[in-house]
């Protein structure tokens, strides 16, 4: 299956300012692949690497080793972000813009024609429902009104790869049915989704393959039935098996 | 209950602050003349105010040269320039042509930097004399104790734009602050002499004037000889025009004392001997 | 370009959502028309002044506009979080720095467009005279300046984490140059070795802002500046602009954004 998303030793290392103070390795030597058409969950405990990892594949931060690419393309060159959408976990936007302004602008970024931009404005703010408050300032907005605003952004350009960190954090049950939903709908078009999260029955349910990282490193890998064949329990049983967690009795 | 109370709170508040008004209303003028102030300047400013006043009195001197003026940068140089000038005693200096503040461009920057800046020396001419106005009364009003804005300001008024009631009503706004300035006497009888032909109320001042000047300046150890001189030509002047010669001598005589130009005003209290010495002659002998 | 001038197009809404510029016009109108009440002799055909002090407040509102405006779009931008979805999408960071330059200028732009065309009605209606090209010219090498000063602030805006840092750190520099800048050689005169070698450096590196400010020129009637002056002066600010913008691309490249 084609490549959509590929890591080769990725390695990222923060130099602290303070004085005799060490380098700190937030990826070591990650390998990542991601094909197309399928639903990659990246799993870990906080600190392990993973918003590190969305932040090299969005061109945030260098790697200071190995390799990344996005549809073959290296992800410092802004064209490899053509393809993408990024819905972020903590979604801030314009205040001072409607969601109408805010999407026309990042269709602006996409270079996409007038009239089509309009088009799939109508069509993605029905799909978020968000029709009612098109032209309202985002200021004015719940925090579920903006995520769901951050979701029709991140879809603006039809992406062929969502990146979503944390996609139904901070959402209410039915909020994040609906995260569900959509992601399902984007599977069934034939669209890859790479996200982190820690709801892992979520995951469980709507996931295809699924890496966990510890500490910077990749600790497995694989699709989501074949890792609950193998460790015989649940995903979050899973999880802490990897993570060689032992309850205290 | 609580929504009671608090405003019960806040009414004794209010009785408690309007009573300290009327206490405080009385005492505050002993601390500060500022609120008695009818000014909006003295009343923001107080007594900084006189800081301003230079600063409006040059801009009107920029005013009047069309911006084209030496900034402090400039005048320091000239300064230096002068001071390194010195003339050796018994040497004729060449004269010098006028070649303004600026001087040749030292640099390209300096060069280029003239095309965007007054660069030529001019006065206003004509009813454009009125635009240096504002900033003499804004001076004025900073300072009342400034004379020369008020002295200046009606000069120009009463000479060039016909505003002669409006200097003379300048002019005693300045001696009501200013009771003991024989400048502004001075200037006051000219206005009478030159703009009313009022020869009895322009002696008048300019008597005053000279009063003024005879109890406030020769104590000094460099008093304001120029001023001297020139109220005493005016009323030797206004004299001699009166046809009381004997006093036009007498105050040529006073003005030759500290006149940088004497042998000017030897020469025309000689004239008016000699006319005197014609009428003389002239009228008839008694037997 | 449409990259450049989309962020750019954002840039601009924001300034005029926001309240900034329109009590600045409100207080420049209000003190010129209190100042353009008053009586001075009963003289009614006094201009200069009014003039003197529309020009002065317009050019210290248009300062404040800019500074202010410019310096919080990068750090507010980062703070606000607004910078990741922005630069997840295919724009790269010269277009973002392009993109906020080209906004505060245009947006400043505007602003000095309402300005001058109050204060053209204000001398307009003491001189009954309206020298278009003279106006025009004024206008022009104001924002020509303002150019240089938003450049300024955007380099500063990648450089200090905080924009009040900024603001005030740009706001001396820019008033430090124009009362001082084209005197420094006079200054240097007056110095003694290494002091002098310093005021003659900084007197040659600094970009000559009091060049643009020709109020005088418009206050005092004097004749229109040579068109090609214009074009060199507007030449000279070009380069400074792009040294800013690029000075300021350079450290935003390598700056570590994380979420």
């Amino acid at each position: 299956m084609n490549s959509i998303l590929r890591t080769e030793d990725l390695c990222v290392e923060y130099r602290s300012r303070e004085f005799k103070q060490t380098a700190k390795l937030a990826l070591k030597g990650l390998n990542l692949n991601v094909s197309a058409g399928e639903v990659f969950g990246f799993l870990g405990p906080n600190g392990a690497g993973k918003t590190t990892t969305m932040n090299v594949l969005l061109g945030f931060v260098n790697p200071t080793g190995g390799t990344a690419h996005l549809f073959d393309v290296d992800v410092r060159e802004p064209i490899a972000r053509q393809r993408i959408g990024y819905l972020p976990e903590l979604t801030y936007y314009y205040k001072f813009l409607t969601v109408e302004e805010l999407l026309r602008f990042y269709a602006s970024l996409f270079e996409i024609p007038r009239l089509e931009t309009e088009s799939r404005i109508g069509r993605l703010l029905k799909l978020v429902e968000l029709e009612h408050a098109r032209r309202q300032p985002i200021r004015t907005y719940s925090k579920g009104m903006q995520q769901r605003a951050g979701l029709a952004q991140a879809l603006i350009n039809n992406p062929d790869l969502l990146l979503l960190d944390e996609p139904t954090s901070g959402l209410d049950p039915l909020g994040r049915m609906k995260v569900r939903e959509i992601i399902r709908r984007l599977k069934e078009e034939g669209k890859t989704v790479f996200f982190s999260s820690h709801e892992l029955g979520e995951v469980e349910t709507i996931c295809d393959r699924v890496a966990i990282l510890h500490q910077g490193e990749l600790k497995v890998e694989g699709r989501v039935d074949h890792l609950l064949a193998r460790y015989q329990c649940n995903l979050e049983q899973v999880f802490l098996k990897v993570l060689e967690y032992h309850p205290e009795p | 209950m609580k929504a009671s109370r608090g405003i019960l709170i806040l009414l004794l508040l209010l009785a408690v602050a309007f009573s300290l008004a009327t206490v405080l209303q009385l005492r505050t003028p002993r601390w500060t003349r500022r609120s008695a102030s009818d000014s909006v300047l003295a009343l923001v400013f107080g007594e900084s105010r006189q800081l301003f006043a230079n600063h409006f009195f040059v801009k009107a001197d920029i005013s009047f040269h069309s911006g084209y003026y030496p900034s402090m940068f400039d005048q320091a140089r000239q300064a230096e320039e002068n001071d390194n000038d010195v003339s050796h005693p018994g040497e004729e200096e060449a004269p010098k042509p006028e070649s303004g503040f600026l001087g040749p461009p030292t640099d390209w920057i300096d060069r280029f930097g003239r095309h965007f800046r007054p660069t030529l020396h001019m006065h206003l001419q004509g009813g454009n004399i009125r635009e240096i106005l504002p900033w003499l009364r804004i001076s004025a009003e900073l300072d009342p104790h400034r004379v020369e804005a008020y002295t200046v300001a009606s000069y120009w008024m009463r000479k060039h734009l016909g505003k002669v009631d409006e200097a003379e009503q300048f002019l005693r706004e300045g001696l009501r602050a200013n009771p003991e300035s024989y400048e502004l006497l001075f200037e006051l009888g000219n206005l009478y002499y030159d703009n009313r032909h009022d020869a009895g109320r322009a002696r008048n001042v300019w008597l005053a004037a000279l009063r003024l000047w005879q109890k406030q300046e020769p104590g000094k150890s460099k008093p304001d000889n120029l001023s001297l001189d020139q109220i005493a030509v005016h009323l030797a002047h206004l004299e001699e025009q009166e046809g009381n010669l004997d006093r036009a001598v007498e105050y040529f005589e006073m003005a030759k004392q500290v006149s940088p130009e004497p042998p000017q005003l030897q020469k025309q209290i000689d004239e008016i001997k000699q006319r005197q010495s014609r009428a003389g002659s002239l009228s008839p002998r008694r037997p | 370009m449409n990259k450049i001038f989309a962020i750019a197009g954002v840039v601009i809404k924001e300034l005029y959502r926001r309240k900034d510029f329109y009590v600045l016009f409100v207080l420049t109108a209000l003190i010129t028309l209190l100042l353009g009440s008053v009586n001075f002799f009963n003289d009614d055909r006094i201009a200069r002044y009014l003039k003197e002090i529309c020009l002065l407040l317009i050019w210290v509102s248009a300062l404040v506009i800019a500074i202010t405006t410019t310096a919080r779009q990068i750090p507010a931008e980062r703070e606000n979080r607004t910078i990741f979805p922005l630069l997840a999408k295919p724009v790269t960071r010269l277009e973002v720095i392009i993109g906020k330059f080209l906004g505060c200028w245009l947006a400043v732009g505007v602003a000095l467009v309402v300005f001058y065309l109050f204060f053209g009605v204000i001398s307009g209606s003491r001189e009954h005279a309206w020298p278009v090209l003279k106006y025009f010219q004024a206008l022009w090498l104001q924002w020509t300046m303002l150019a240089v000063v938003i450049a300024l602030v955007v380099f500063g805006s990648v450089l200090f984490t905080s924009p009040a840092e900024n603001v005030t750190i740009c706001f001396f520099a820019v008033l430090g140059i124009l009362l001082l800048g084209g005197h420094l050689n006079t200054a240097a005169l007056g110095q003694k070795e290494p002091l002098r070698a310093m005021f003659y450096t900084l007197y040659y590196l600094i970009p000559h802002l009091e060049w643009f400010d020709v109020r005088d020129i418009v206050i005092y009637d004097w004749p229109l500046i040579p068109w090609l002056d214009c074009l060199l002066a507007t030449a000279y600010a070009a380069v400074y602009v792009v040294l800013f913008v690029f000075a300021a691309w350079a450290v935003f490249r390598r700056k570590v954004l994380t979420t």
